[in-house]
């Protein structure tokens, strides 16, 4: 799609020199070709020609017609092992040919963007970066060779060290990779300005920074902003296969049915399409059929990534473990680092209830998204379930250091250390938890906020503060199980308070946070780095 | 005058080591691991689970990117379509349904056999046997070049290997047709009355797949199939033939391409770069089995570390369903002791192996609940060999609830062993193994009952059981390695007689059992031809061998054993440290004897890395010898208390010996004799016989300076009689020497004749220690 627009424009640029006039017949007789795909023919017309776009279109061809003929190969091959050798012939050729015209300095952006993508199939990435630098430096508007780049950069420091040419592509390249690196606030600040340069209605930049702000997890913004974009581009597919998991995570079916049935009217045969529809079938539960249409999905395009990881849920849900993790592996072998896929294999043991052996799964999951709190509250548990309570404190702590999603970590932490007897410590979690339940404004049913003040109104009852202990008492009675108890409390401390009413009311601390509490542990444990080492292989 | 050293600190092929081999050699899926052999268990595992491995996804409706050519067709273009640029062409298709494809080698034994039965009469007796020979391995085995096939043709029968040649050439020089033609009439073979072939013979089936293969190709196939048995033939007719358009496109940008993939490619072995063209999935299992293999007996012959990494990195780019393929990228990264990437390797076989345990539910078995406890088995081993045994621990309670939760008594057993390694560490649990001893005969696991056995043993003689019980219990065990072949465990049960008899003291013994190891035929090399002498075992063996030496005054030959042993077990290999300890050891006694303390010092270091506690004691040996007593004191002591701990009584012996040494030095002998006491008591409740006539000795001195030369005479007489049978030269000569001083001592009250029988005394240790000089002059002619 890229291409014929691409072509289209070369074809258009005010560039038109003789040359291209001398090549145009056989190069639009070509070009027709090409369309339709029979390269090799469309390479044979265009043997003779001089100009640089009849040059690119025919290396360009004859690059397709080996990568066409090597995915035939692969399918006619004579044996399993065979079958992974098979190469693109023409690679060889092509390198040598445009290598001896990049020597000559005789390749335009176009072709320098070529000459990138056959060192790349050739396993040479550090020279195609160098000539993807090349080619944006020559063709500064061709997005395909800044793409190819992306592709080819794995972490900042590289990000670092290229010396890109200075224009407003660039700063979409940096937001792009930003985005790709995990590093969503540079990239959302990118995006920010190029919107107040003047790109505030390009779609594109929209549907990046809804992407951006799913993968950091700021669900409501990101669903408002996809709102936003369909409202804008009503055609559009691609991206709504996230915009449908967001709306899958949210459970809102209605949303979903729409989207999946007004995508199914457009194009059905789209990855994205078969994915919104498996996350709708998923979703009313109907789990055979969601593994069904990403199993569509694999089959429209076997590198998308998404549908593995999304089958292996779906599997997990149909309890047929081996499948899922047949398919999380998948999805680790087209991408190492999808935390994703790692995290659900570790699931998958975790059902299969082998905890030391999932903690692995669970690690690599972690070193992927090390701020990520799913996975550490998963390590916690593991920890637990195997008594390395230690480790598991460490872990349900910097679950909650690092911005606990679930609010789960907390309780847990205060179980754990009501478990070893450390009552202050969990006291600590405990208020530290209804703190967090009370300041998120919602008051979702939680089921733990019961347990918390029964906890510490029985705390604060055992150090005698009983004007604390009252008040959690009565807030025992809003909860339907813990009503009894707190009732029982509260005579309990009437009948203690008009024991000794005069020694202990001079105690008047505030009801929430406590001072003395609060204050003398929490500060320092909060920069105690992880340290799992111990237990790491 | 005393010695200096004395601890033949164990070393006996220790349980752990010894079971370090039992999951390698036995990949873990089966409980029989235990008793087959290991390379031959190895390579069947492998063809079973390769050849069912694709299978179970057709039991899940239409997996994705799945097998039908039909459907990888459409994900092709389809991904082509959407994506131009992204598609590698990696088709996720598992296509491992089918077993046999036809290459261009089968078809040479096609024409091969049907040569044969053109022949029919015409070859005599002799010949049609040696065919029949060949013919199983050939079927059965890789793919081969053709020169290496027509040679074993020609070996049996050279007409017919001449024949077979211009039948192929007729065929790959003529067109596609003639090949068409080849597979009709291959039929045929089976029609008529009496048919040539019967159908379901192991010929007749190789037919008939081969035939039933040919037809299930498509029209794209069957050319390629041609265009390649052209290469082949063709590949064998000039075998150096540059394509010449090749030529053409070498340019020197082209050359310079080259040069940097050729720098990649590692030179591998002559197989490997015979075979450039594709690995089939036969060749591939033939690969890993007797790299795995390799690996197990003889490391040095395996493909280094690095090149089978990227070996096998390559076979899974290609292949990432072959899962054999990460198991030994598990052992491999075991031998360069990477946790990291073998825990990584180690997870991912098993994620794989649960997808074809799933589907052997059908075949009776339990499904891939077994690949789960065997996985959660295999990583508790992992842990066990790096030293983590907490971690061991916890996966192995994982591996035992799973195992008790199917009743797989089996697995149990494996863990019950894992645990006892495990645990060793922490606490004696004789206990755990004599259950696990009982338990895995009564199912049925020689392998791991006669390993128990072993540790047993090992575990016994550091607690002093009387000899002839341990070597009992090494009889019976044996008699269980004999009955059920299993090699290498007598191996590593006669490597464990050395040691023990070397632990008690008595030289000869151990010599002989090493001697007997040395010169015995291994079972293995009768099985399977690869010679299994690179093991732990034959490490021990030579090690004390040098060690024996060495005691003697044979430096020379010491070193040449040690040299020997340099070569057969690289510095980087997995045996190494052990020879490289006893390097150091033999140095540092020479460098003593020779009253060299500086170099003496000097080997300390390298001895602490390899044996904290050996260093420890070198060193306060040296400080001793250095007159540094204070230091050496402390050291001793705190030596001491840490042996005592961990119950090394031969080191606390040792020990308790260097303190009374230093006691008698400062004139303290009244103080040294409840020591020496305590250091005999110790070494006869052991049964160390070495070390308590080494106490005896001491103690005569002691007793020789307090002024009672008699009393002396009486308590030499019982240690000289083991000491001359066993001891090293310069012991002997200390003994005599002190014999004769104690003779001269108490001559005063004596007479005439018993004066002569003195001076003779003092003759003969004279000649012992002359011969001993000799000896070492011998070996360094520049003093």
């Amino acid at each position: 799609v890229c291409l014929s627009f691409l072509i289209s424009k070369v074809f258009n640029s005010p560039l038109f020199l003789q040359e291209d006039a001398r090549d145009l017949d056989a190069y639009t007789l070509a070009k027709s070709y090409f369309d339709l795909k029979e390269y090799d023919r469309a390479a044979y017309f265009l043997r003779g020609c001089k100009s640089q776009k009849a040059y690119f279109l025919y290396m360009y061809s004859r690059y397709l017609s080996g990568e066409k003929k090597k995915d035939d190969e692969t399918v006619d091959s004579l044996g399993p092992l065979e079958k992974g050798q098979v190469k693109n012939e023409a690679l060889r050729e092509l390198r040598v040919e445009l290598s001896k015209k990049h020597k000559a300095q005789e390749l335009d952006g176009f072709g320098l963007y070529l000459y990138g993508v056959v060192l790349r199939k050739l396993d040479l990435s550090k020279e195609a970066i160098d000539v993807f630098v090349e080619a944006t430096h020559v063709l500064p508007l061709h997005w395909g060779a800044w793409l190819e780049l992306c592709n080819l950069i794995t972490d900042k420091e590289m990000l670092k060290f290229l010396s890109l040419p200075d224009t407003w592509m660039k700063e979409f390249f940096l937001a792009h990779i930003y985005t790709e690196l995990q590093l969503i606030e540079e990239a959302l600040q990118k995006y920010q300005s190029l919107i107040d340069a003047g790109f505030s209605k390009s779609t594109y930049i929209i549907s990046q920074i809804a992407v951006a702000y799913h993968n950091i997890r700021d669900i409501d913004k990101a669903l408002s902003i996809f709102n936003e974009l369909r409202k804008q581009d009503p055609y559009r597919i691609e991206n709504m296969d996230t915009f449908s998991n967001l709306l899958y995570v949210r459970s809102m079916k209605p949303e979903l049915s729409y989207l999946a049935h007004n995508l199914c009217e457009i194009d059905k045969y789209r990855v994205e399409t078969c994915c919104v529809i498996g996350n709708y079938y998923s979703l009313r539960s109907q789990h055979e059929k969601a593994a069904l249409y990403f199993q569509r999905a694999l089959k429209l395009n076997p590198r998308y990534l998404g549908a593995w990881t999304l089958m292996g849920h779906e599997y997990m849900e149909m309890k047929n473990t081996s499948a899922a993790i047949q398919a999380y592996r998948h999805a680790i072998e087209v991408n190492k680092r999808d935390y994703r896929a790692w995290y659900g294999l570790g699931q998958t043991y975790e059902i299969l209830k082998m905890p030391f052996y999932c903690l692995y799964y669970y690690r690599r999951a972690h070193q992927l998204r090390p701020n990520d709190s799913r996975m550490l509250v998963a390590l916690g548990e593991c920890y637990e379930k195997l008594n390395q309570l230690v480790e598991a404190k460490k872990c349900y702590w910097r679950a909650y250091a690092v911005g606990d999603v679930e609010k789960m970590a907390l309780v847990k932490l205060a179980k754990l250390h009501e478990q070893l007897n450390e009552s202050e410590q969990a006291a600590q979690c405990y208020i530290k938890y209804i703190q967090d339940i009370y300041s998120c404004g919602e008051i979702v049913e939680h089921l733990e906020v019961s347990t918390a003040f029964r906890y510490l109104a029985q705390y604060y009852f055992k150090c005698k503060l009983w004007d604390e202990a009252s008040a959690c008492a009565q807030k025992c009675c809003s909860f339907n199980d813990t009503r009894e108890e707190g009732k029982a409390l509260l005579r309990q401390i009437l009948q203690l308070r008009n024991q000794g009413e005069t020694s202990s009311t001079e105690i008047a601390t505030p009801f929430f946070l406590p001072a003395s509490l609060s204050a003398n542990s929490t500060p320092t444990r909060r920069v105690s780095p992880l340290n799992l080492s111990s237990v790491t292989p | 005058m005393m010695r200096h050293t004395m601890c033949y600190s164990w070393c006996g092929p220790g349980p752990a080591a010894a079971r370090n081999d039992s999951p390698r050699l036995s990949p873990p899926a089966g409980p029989e691991r235990a008793e087959h052999k290991s390379s031959s268990h190895w390579s069947r595992l492998l063809s079973r689970d390769g050849s069912r491995g694709g299978d179970w996804l057709a039991g899940v409706a239409g997996f994705p990117g799945g097998r039908r050519p039909g459907a990888a067709m459409a994900s092709v273009h389809e991904s082509l379509y959407f994506n131009p640029m992204m598609t590698n062409g990696v088709v996720h298709a598992n296509v491992f349904g089918i077993k046999d494809w036809v290459t261009p080698y089968k078809m040479a034994l096609l024409v091969l056999l049907s040569e044969l039965g053109r022949a029919g009469s015409q070859l005599d007796q002799l010949e049609r046997r040696r065919l029949n020979r060949l013919l199983l391995p050939l079927l059965q085995g890789p793919d081969m070049p053709l020169s290496r096939l027509r040679k074993a043709i020609e070996e049996c029968c050279p007409n017919l290997a001449g024949s077979v040649h211009i039948r192929l050439k007729l065929i790959a020089e003529g067109e596609l047709k003639d090949m068409e033609q080849f597979f009709d009439d291959l039929s045929d073979s089976f029609s008529g009355t009496e048919p040539e072939v019967h159908k379901t013979s192991v010929i007749g089936l190789f037919l008939r797949h081969m035939i039933l293969a040919y037809n299930k190709l498509s029209f794209s196939q069957v050319y390629k199939l041609y265009t390649a048995l052209q290469q082949y033939f063709l590949n064998d007719e000039k075998k150096c033939g540059i394509d010449e358009n090749d030529m053409e496109l070498t340019s020197t940008e082209e050359l310079d391409g080259k040069m940097e993939k050729e720098e990649l490619d590692v030179p591998l072995r002559e197989e490997e770069i015979s075979c450039s063209g594709p690995l089939s999935q036969k060749q591939a299992e033939y690969f890993l089995s007797q790299q795995a293999s390799l690996l197990k007996n003889d490391e040095t012959k395996a493909l280094t570390p690095g090149s089978l990494q990227k070996e096998l990195n390559n076979l899974l780019k290609f292949n990432p369903d072959f899962a054999e393929a990460h198991y030994l990228s598990y052992l491999n990264s075991l031998r360069v002791h990477d946790v990291f990437s073998s825990t990584h390797s180690l997870l991912h076989y098993f994620d794989r192996l649960i997808l074809t345990g799933a589907e052997s539910k059908s075949n009776g078995d339990e499904g891939y609940g077994r690949s789960l406890r065997y996985a959660a088995l295999n990583l508790a081993a992992l842990h066990c060999r790096f030293g983590h045994y907490q971690q061991a621990e916890l996966a192995l309670q994982e591996a035992i609830r799973i195992a008790q939760e199917s009743n797989d008594h089996v697995c149990l057993q494996h863990c019950l062993s894992w645990l006892h390694i495990s645990e060793q560490k922490i606490f004696d649990s004789c206990v755990l193994l004599e259950h696990s001893v009982n338990k895995s005969l009564h199912f049925g696991l020689p392998y791991l009952a006669s390993l128990g056995i072993q540790s047993l043993v090992q575990q016994r003689a550091f607690a002093g059981k009387a000899a002839n019980k341990l070597m009992d219990a090494l009889k019976d065990s044996d008699l269980l390695h004999w009955k059920h072949s299993l090699s290498e465990l007598i191996d590593i049960s006669i490597a464990q007689k050395t040691a023990i008899w070397r632990l008690y003291g008595r030289s000869t013994m151990a010599l002989q059992q090493a001697q007997t190891l040395l010169s015995m035929n291994s079972l293995e090399a009768v099985n399977v031809g690869v010679q299994q002498n690179n093991t732990e075992a034959f490490a021990v063996v030579l090690c004390h061998l040098a060690e024996l030496h060495a005691e003697q005054g044979y430096f020379a030959a010491a070193s040449e054993i040690l040299k020997h042993l340099k070569e057969r077990f690289p510095p980087n290999s997995q045996h190494a440290q052990l020879w490289m300890l006893f390097d150091q050891k033999i140095q540092f006694e020479r460098a003593m004897n020779d009253g060299r303390y500086h170099i003496a010092d000097s080997l300390v270091a390298g001895i602490t890395a390899l044996n904290s506690i050996e260093g420890m004691y070198r060193k306060a040996i040296v400080l001793k010898a250095q007159n540094q007593m204070l230091e050496a004191h402390k050291l001793l002591q705190k030596l001491l208390i840490h042996c005592q701990e961990i119950k090394n009584t031969e080191i606390v012996i040792s020990v308790l010996l260097s303190v009374a040494e230093l006691y008698w030095r400062s004139s303290c002998h009244t103080i040294a004799l409840p020591v020496l006491l305590q250091a005999l008591a110790f070494s006869r409740e052991y049964s160390l016989q070495y070390l308590a006539s080494e106490t005896v000795l001491n103690l005569a001195f002691s007793q020789l300076i307090l002024g009672i030369p008699e009393q002396v005479l009486n308590i030499l007489h019982m240690a000289i009689e083991p000491g001359l049978a066993h001891g090293a030269v310069l012991d002997k000569g200390c003994a005599m020497f002190l014999v004769a001083k104690c003779q001269v001592a108490s001559t005063a009250s004596y007479t005439q004749q018993k004066k002569a029988e003195a001076l003779e005394y003092v003759g003969s240790s004279q000649t012992v220690m002359a011969l001993m000089l000799a000896s070492r002059m011998y070996e360094n002619p520049q003093q």
